[in-house]
């Protein structure tokens, strides 16, 4: 009992973080309608940038985030204005072109840090929380508050403010949305921004826990793949729940069968649920081909 | 490319009355050109004969030449955006370098049985994922490709594992291992050639029309009575198929198989995309082309930067598929083509 109980509590606390790293990823689909394949660099960029000002400033890599998600989020505004608006109508060469974002920013870190691989250290990252038998990271802990927060605050933001209405406007028909006076380019760029920002954020409260590395991404942008695809393509449930799933899927893959298999038991599932209901569990059903329709 | 052939099309009816038919490009058309090719290339082989450096880089174009043409089978005409080639690929390799490690079968003749096994798997993986469009068709065989790599190095006995299998060099025809480098390149080529041919045989069939087809507007290809999930998998097949040929021959090119090599993203799956972009993604020439120009830069920027800046040939080369995207969609190949058709219709 205590094993299955410390399982599920890995398994919560993993998928945490994966829901954290998707939910960026699910915005920008849901609203962009564009699958973002260099989010997991922009993860990484946000573990470099908290190390980068632990390094420079000597911030606490928590406190960090007060300055990586701005620059993250102003980042993701770039990408969109200056790499993916052209490509409006295109949707192979979105792939393309955000497949070779990914190359890039792994590259040029790789160039600058030749390889390196770093860690941030916190205070934080040392307290280990323990009931009975059951230990309990505070970092992984925080990553848990964090992603029922960002849920929370992205559904309060998207259903109860103007802007966010009109963000849920754009998603459901930019025609009409464009017609009501709402400015398409504009909300794509803002919700693009913060897509990225929560990555950025993602990347800060990770940092602690992962040692840093240029192809750090690559494992998370395969977790939030997966999440998103279980979960429901551009839904912030979808992503949060979806992130759970896989993460508890792991953590009893890991203990019961091989931990080097996870990527193999995650693409059953996602082939699983591919065949059975493609939207995902919490997606509108044909949000799979919606997101392909040519929209203007 | 399709685009301006449709564009031509009413010109050419116009320009010269009811008598003048349009023009369509064969199979017999393609055949010639792909021989025009080949005299030029046989040609170059035989100049450089005596250069290892420039037979070396040869014979890595031609392989990804030829590697890059059988992903635009699938890819470019039919327009499903595959990263998971990587897998095909890794299944010609460790085919051919199992069945010469174990039982020493000559490479020439485990060629069919990788092909075979590569095509099957790709119909097999395609059925469900052929469900999805676009991107999430290429997210799913991105994991695919991921899963293939824990697989390949969990399973050790089949495929020596992180460790990888280093093949035992006992030169010899039969066993396609050779001292020079010259005999490889003459390999690689006639692989190209053979790719070349196979995708202008689809592409001028009725294969290639029905591939376009479901490319530009599927639910109208499904209309007009094509069996759409059919033409997919048939066309997933045959690149699927040509590509294993491909995997065989790096490996006996290399004697060397290990599972971060012949399942990376970024050196293989992505790779044929990359110079199919930069080439011309859909056109039968462009992939070589792109190849062409990629495959010298790459191993030219390894070479003189890669030991001061590592990642610099990939730095440049992800740079080069956002430009690509952005400015110059159908390639190198078809800017030329476009220019072409300006030109020529300038003239009339």
């Amino acid at each position: 009992m205590e094993t299955f109980l410390n399982i599920v509590i890995v398994g919560l606390l993993l998928g945490g973080i994966y829901g954290l790293v998707s939910m960026g990823l699910n915005l920008i689909f849901g609203v962009v309608r564009i699958v973002n394949f260099a989010q997991g660099e922009l993860v990484m960029l946000g573990m470099y940038g908290a190390y980068l000002s632990w390094y420079l400033l000597g911030l606490d890599p928590y406190l960090s985030a007060l300055v990586v998600v701005p620059c993250l989020f102003v980042l993701g505004v770039i990408i969109q204005r200056f790499v993916l608006q052209p490509l409006q109508n295109e949707p192979s060469m979105q792939i393309f072109a955000t497949f070779g974002l990914l190359i890039l920013f792994q590259n040029i870190v790789l160039a600058i840090t030749r390889g390196t691989g770093y860690s941030v250290h916190s205070e934080v990252s040392r307290v280990v929380l323990s009931f009975e038998d059951i230990n309990i990271s505070l970092s992984r802990l925080i990553v848990l508050i964090m992603v029922i927060l960002v849920a929370v605050g992205a559904n309060w933001f998207l259903h109860s403010t103007m802007y966010g209405k009109a963000v849920r406007a754009v998603t459901q028909d930019r025609r009409s949305a464009r017609l009501m006076g709402i400015n398409v380019e504009l909300a794509f760029m803002l919700t693009f921004g913060v897509g990225s920002a929560l990555a950025g954020l993602a990347g800060v409260l990770l940092a602690p826990i992962y040692t840093l590395s240029p192809q750090i991404g690559g494992n998370f942008i395969l977790a939030a793949f997966a999440v998103v695809v279980l979960g429901g393509l551009g839904s912030v449930w979808g992503a949060f729940f979806g992130g759970f799933i896989i993460g508890l899927i792991e953590a009893f893959a890991g203990y019961y069968l091989n931990p080097e298999l996870k990527h193999a038991i995650w693409f059953l599932v996602f082939i699983a649920v591919l065949i059975v209901r493609p939207g995902g569990l919490f997606g509108i059903a044909g949000a799979e081909e919606v997101g392909l329709r040519e929209q203007d | 490319m399709n685009k301006t052939d449709g564009q031509a099309m009413p010109a050419a009816l116009a320009g010269n009355g009811a008598t003048m038919r349009p023009k369509v490009t064969t199979f017999g058309t393609e055949l010639g050109r792909i021989g025009a090719i080949g005299v030029f290339f046989a040609i170059f082989i035989v100049l450089f004969r005596g250069d290892p450096f420039i037979l070396n880089m040869m014979a890595y174009t031609f392989l990804f030449a030829a590697l890059s043409t059988s992903w635009n089978i699938i890819g470019g005409f039919g327009g499903q955006f595959s990263l998971g080639h990587g897998v095909f690929f890794a299944i010609g390799a460790y085919t051919t370098a199992n069945l010469y490690f174990h039982w020493q079968i000559s490479p020439w003749l485990s060629l069919v049985p990788g092909m075979i096994l590569a095509a099957m798997v790709a119909v097999a993986v395609s059925w469900p994922t052929f469900r999805l469009k676009g991107p999430f068709f290429a997210i799913a065989t991105l994991a695919l490709n991921e899963v293939a790599l824990v697989l390949a190095t969990y399973f050790d006995g089949i495929t020596g594992g992180p460790r990888g299998m280093l093949l035992p060099f006992k030169a010899g025809l039969e066993n396609m291992v050779f001292t020079s480098r010259l005999p490889y390149a003459v390999i690689m080529f006639g692989f190209l050639l053979v790719s070349l041919v196979a995708a202008a045989w689809v592409l001028r069939g009725r294969l290639g029309y029905y591939l376009q087809a479901v490319h530009l507007d599927e639910d109208a290809a499904r209309a007009a009575g094509i069996d759409v999930l059919k033409v997919k998998l048939t066309g997933m097949a045959v690149s699927a198929a040509l590509t294993g040929i491909g995997g065989s021959l790096f490996a006996m090119y290399l004697r060397f198989v290990d599972p971060p090599t012949v399942l990376s993203i970024q050196d293989i799956g992505v790779k044929f995309l990359l110079i199919a972009l930069i080439g011309g993604v859909g056109t039968l020439y462009g992939p070589l082309l792109g190849a062409l120009l990629i495959i010298p830069l790459e191993s030219y920027l390894r070479a003189t930067l890669g030991g001061t800046i590592p990642g610099i040939n990939l730095l440049i080369l992800g740079g080069l598929l956002v430009i690509f995207a952005l400015f110059m969609r159908r390639g190198i190949f078809g800017a030329m083509q476009g220019l072409w058709e300006r030109r020529r219709g300038a003239r009339q």
